[in-house]
């Protein structure tokens, strides 16, 4: 029964720090000459203001499932992804300019071809993206991180070029390309969208809370999860049992690599259906704190997706009601919370062992 | 056309300044044994502390001396977070980066009524050749420490062997705390360098990717002092090159802009690229 409790509040912990982390980002305010306890109305209840504000929450929440994914998959190897900012541009940009490029006949079955084919050419781009980053790992040895951010750059810098230079929408003045074709907007009159009175969300939330099942399933029960597992506890002992290193990598770059590409297919088929410079507000640095405070368990994503997207959703809404708070708050409250999530491991796993300790002392 | 040559030289020396503080405060950070991925915002707050202190004292050097303690006090968090509540380096790393993100325009919406660049500055004369001398000077001391002291052989045992260093009664955690606050400090100097000497104010996110960038000279360089410093040059070199092109009229028509801005970040994935596995990291680099 003992056991049991402590095992709940070391899988408690982070949410413990999530709520010492809004504690401390709201009480920064005070420093800014805001209120704190209206800045923490606002984060707070800023989401279910109206049915539209609801559904922009929730595509947020898609965005964030897809991007903690891609940065919790290749934790459980033992890796730090945080280039999937580079893989959300480039894969946005490759589901646009295929999007606008192949215009289906118009008949269901063209448009659920083209739109497989779209879906398959994006998922790879961003998977080949990200592994780049597990072949640097693999021969080189470079620091993922470093590697990552070099990448974020480039890939930035490409998409930028790409879509000013070539892919410009003639009829726009906002650096954006084209619409993608009308018949592949078949979001538009999605049914999620239609409830929630046309805001973002589409149905590739569906799709997001699936894969985190799916995920869940494939890493406890199947033998495949248990070496990605074994290999991040213990990569050289793994490497003895005969798990091959390379496979894991490459797979969970991988599969890191289509879901951030999820998300670029989430801002072009879901949404804006056209690739806008800027477009993401840093998914892919937002979706480490998802992780984070999931425990990299892939239900829990869904949990803590739903809830950093209210918290993002207030901080967009603080530059607004507030005279100082920009909505760069939404980067604060994610490093206090990447903070004080880290933090509280330590101090419940402190607990543990010496706890641990005084049952062997009795013993003795 | 001589004159091209010398501009490249000279911007290249003038480009790798940054590089080189963010290199020395890597180079003190990891041989310690600590993994230091938030050199970027160090270089972010030594940046914006230096422009804001000296516009409101009009004197740089309490713009360095203040952007100095600032980024020191900064990495406070850091330590507390990694050597107190020993959290992982990458994540924290990556969190300080965020915050210093996040704060800065927050702290310059509260300041100057703006989010955007901190008014321009005017510099005395003797800013042109003050980044130099400070960067002597952060050189000298830095190696004197690192190799003449018995502090900097505990900082290097705390990073190689922390056992070794616990026998003879020394914790590993104090020397690692000093040598990171050490880093940052010497970041936050480069910092300082990057808003007053390479331009005249802040500007956001102009740190550009600079303090991986130097992580990574660190990388290639394998841990070493002296060749960490070449190769800052050899990346400051690749930014005056992408200056220097992207001014050139007849080049910026073949090539667009964004392929030439993204030379200093291929070069570093080069770098990488080409690095023999022969240098070892620090053991206990973590």
């Amino acid at each position: 029964m003992n056991a049991k409790l402590k095992n709940l509040a070391k899988n408690l912990a982070p949410w413990f720090g999530l709520v010492i982390g809004v504690f401390i980002s709201c009480s920064l305010a005070w420093f800014f000459n805001e209120s704190p306890w209206y800045v923490f109305k606002v984060l707070a209840t800023s989401f279910f203001n109206s049915k539209f504000d609801l559904g922009l929450t929730l595509f947020y929440t898609t965005c964030l499932i897809f991007s903690g994914l891609a940065f919790a998959i290749p934790m459980k190897a033992g890796l730090f992804h945080i280039g999937s900012e580079g893989q959300i541009l480039l894969s946005a940009l490759v589901a646009a300019y295929l999007g606008s490029k192949f215009v289906p006949v118009n008949n269901s079955f063209s448009v659920f071809f083209y739109f497989l084919f779209i879906l398959a050419a994006t998922l790879a781009s961003g998977a080949l993206a990200a592994l780049i980053l597990a072949f640097f790992k693999l021969f080189k040895q470079a620091h993922e991180v470093v590697v990552a951010i070099m990448l974020n750059f480039i890939f930035a810098a490409l998409t930028t070029w790409m879509t000013v230079n070539r892919l410009q929408n003639p009829n726009s003045q906002n650096p954006e390309t084209n619409l993608i074709a009308p018949s592949l907007q078949f979001m538009q009159n999605d049914f999620l969208k239609t409830y929630f009175d046309n805001s973002a969300v589409s149905s590739f939330l569906i799709v997001a809370v699936c894969s985190c099942v799916i995920l869940f399933f494939l890493e406890k029960k199947t033998l495949l999860g248990y070496q990605v597992r074994a290999y991040g506890h213990n990569p050289a002992a793994a490497t003895r049992m005969g798990i091959s290193s390379s496979q894991i990598l490459i797979l969970c770059m991988g599969l890191a690599g289509m879901f951030s590409a999820f998300v670029g297919l989430t801002e072009v088929f879901g949404n804006s259906f056209q690739y806008k410079i800027g477009f993401s507000p840093q998914y892919g640095f937002l979706g480490i704190a998802v992780a984070l405070l999931a425990r990299q368990n892939f239900v829990g994503i869904i949990a803590s997706a739903f809830l950093m997207a209210c918290l993002h959703k207030g901080a967009s809404d603080l530059d607004l009601e507030t005279n100082f708070l920009t909505r760069d708050f939404s980067r604060v409250l994610q490093a206090i919370i990447i903070f004080s999530v880290a933090a509280s491991y330590y101090l419940f796993s402190r607990t543990q062992t010496s706890n641990k300790k005084l049952v062997k002392k009795k013993e003795i | 056309m001589d004159s091209v040559y010398v501009l490249l030289l000279l911007s290249t020396i003038r480009l790798s300044l940054p590089l080189f503080f963010a290199a020395i405060g890597a180079y003190f950070s990891e041989k310690s044994g600590v993994a230091q991925i938030a050199l970027e915002s160090y270089l972010l707050v030594g940046a914006f502390t230096a422009a804001s202190a000296t516009y409101f004292s009009h004197s740089v050097i309490v713009g360095y001396l203040s952007a100095a303690l600032v980024t020191a006090l900064f990495a406070q968090v850091f330590c507390i977070l990694i050597l107190k509540f020993k959290g992982n380096s990458i994540v924290i790393g990556t969190g300080m980066n965020l915050l210093a993100m996040g704060l800065i325009p927050i702290v310059s919406k509260t300041l100057f009524n703006s989010t955007g660049s901190t008014p321009s500055l005017e510099l005395p004369e003797f800013n042109s050749y003050l980044p130099y001398l400070t960067l002597i000077a952060v050189v000298m001391v830095s190696y004197w420490l690192s190799e003449k002291t018995i502090w900097g052989l505990q900082m290097k045992f705390a990073g190689e062997k922390k056992l070794a260093l616990q026998s003879v009664g020394i914790s590993a955690t104090v020397r690692q705390w000093q040598s990171v606050t050490f880093s940052a400090l010497v970041t936050g100097l480069g910092g300082a360098v990057l808003s007053t000497a390479l331009s005249s104010s802040y500007s956001p996110l102009m740190s550009a990717g600079r303090g991986f960038i130097a992580l990574a000279a660190l990388i290639f360089s394998g841990w070493n002092f002296g060749r960490a410093l070449f190769v800052c040059l050899f990346f400051g070199f690749c930014e005056a090159l992408q200056i220097q092109l992207q001014s050139n009229q007849l080049i910026s028509m073949y090539i667009a802009a964004e392929f030439i801005q993204m030379i200093p970040y291929a070069a570093t994935l080069l770098a990488l690229l080409l690095m023999k596995s022969k240098f070892s990291a620090p053991a206990e680099l973590r």
